[in-house]
């Protein structure tokens, strides 16, 4: 099959088989900032947002995602213009090995655009599907509530 | 994969027409569909173009089209009524990027044994609406335990009153995402000091599904003080097949520990 998809607001063509999942044909065109984790919707690591909504796209076929809008944690920001939210992140210590970094920064903007001032209980339930082998957690809600904070700030500016 | 055919849809007819045709299959979320495989597929119909994706209240009744995800069904609800049964059994199915992607409609036709959401469509005694073969309204309960209305229809929308019944989940689950071994609905409506009506139902049993109508009947006009938790836990009687997680007769002890830990909550607000 072939199709344009919508990435980070680029048009691009992808050629995928008929059961791809959306995951693969991320990776295999240099979208590798979407990380290929369990594979069962379980750790978050391949969290993409889909027409602004937060999935895991190792549960997505391809073809579904066909006129759809995908972002990945590129399309928030990179290196060299990184987000509030990464900035955060980086600065609470909330990345050690970084591989759930990629996952966590969409489960975070998802929830900030929704609910600016989300309390510790809502960025608990709204990173319920991130898994972290590192950090224990503790870092990554700080990284959250510092982000949101910031972002609140510049809104005042 | 070359012989999956896929299918887009713009009209429910257009859909309706390729489930016709059999061996093809309606792709909701596709959360279902994935660990299934697409062995004796011959091609996927998505259903995202369709007009399923909406929720409407109104007068005491709600239709949720079939395309409609937990998240959405969620914040529909928790808007009108956040102790709704739909709302405490569907918030914490999953994760939060499984439940943008589950849809009800995908759920009731794939109805696994550790469905969060066909223990509170059994116990609101919820209404299908389908087309193609078997058009109509139908009973969930009549859609999931005769096959023949399952085939070559396609669900549109689920219906059911909001109901002023007291309700109770619970998730056996081992870690907070994982799968649950069963879930336990319980929906209650006292009136005064009598237990007016009740319904109770267990999801992952060896049926797929029981309704406990010995604890419903129990239960039925009894005053509260009269009832006795020990006595409804002897009640359950329900039958566990697979040790995927427990013992089938460990899973079965603490059935009847919970439901009866959830009728004191009910009834006693503890």
């Amino acid at each position: 099959m072939e199709s344009v998809f919508t990435v980070n607001g680029k048009n691009i063509k992808f050629t995928f088989t008929p059961d791809e999942r959306l995951l693969f044909t991320l990776r295999e065109n240099g979208y590798t900032e979407v990380k290929n984790g369990c594979q069962e919707g379980e750790c978050g690591a391949c969290l993409i947002l889909l027409d602004d909504k937060p999935v895991n796209s190792c549960q997505v076929l391809t073809a579904s995602a066909i006129d759809k809008n995908i972002k990945t944690v590129k399309g928030i920001g990179d290196l060299h213009s990184p987000h509030i939210i990464q900035r955060a992140f980086v600065e609470t210590g909330a990345v050690q090995c970084g591989f759930c970094t990629p996952g966590m920064i969409i489960a975070t903007y998802a929830l900030l655009r929704d609910n600016p001032n989300p309390t510790e209980e809502e960025i608990k339930n709204a990173l319920d599907g991130n898994l972290c082998r590192c950090t224990g957690y503790v870092k990554i809600i700080e990284a959250v509530q510092l982000a949101a904070e910031r972002m609140k700030n510049r809104e005042l500016e | 994969m070359k012989d999956l055919n896929w299918y887009f849809p713009k009209s429910i007819a257009e859909a309706v027409d390729l489930v016709q045709q059999g061996k093809i299959l309606p792709h909701a979320g596709g959360t279902g569909l994935l660990p299934r495989g697409f062995t004796g597929i011959g091609g996927l119909i998505d259903l995202s173009r369709l007009p399923l994706h909406y929720s409407k209240i109104e007068n005491g009744s709600v239709e949720i089209g079939s395309m409609s995800t937990y998240a959405e069904v969620v914040s529909a609800l928790m808007a009108i009524n956040p102790e709704h049964i739909l709302v405490k059994s569907l918030r914490n199915s999953a994760n939060t990027p499984l439940r943008n992607r589950i849809t009800i409609g995908g759920s009731i036709a794939f109805f696994p044994p550790w469905s969060d959401l066909m223990g509170a469509l059994l116990a609101l005694e919820a209404k299908l609406v389908l087309v193609g073969k078997n058009s109509g309204e139908f009973s969930v309960t009549d859609y999931v335990t005769n096959k023949t209305l399952r085939e070559k229809s396609l669900i549109t929308a689920v219906k059911f009153n909001l109901s002023n019944l007291r309700s109770y989940h619970y998730r056996d689950i081992r870690t907070k995402s994982d799968y649950p071994a069963f879930n336990i609905t319980i929906l209650l409506k006292q009136s005064m000091n009598k237990i007016e009506n009740s319904r109770v139902i267990i999801v992952g049993t060896v049926k797929k599904y029981s309704r406990l109508t010995t604890i419903e009947e129990y239960l039925k006009n009894r005053d509260v003080g009269k009832i006795n938790i020990e006595e409804i836990e002897k009640l359950v009687e329900v039958k566990f097949a697979g040790k995927r997680i427990d013992d089938p007769e460990y899973s079965s002890y603490l059935a009847g520990v919970e439901l009866g830990r959830g009728i004191e909550q009910l009834l006693r607000g503890h």
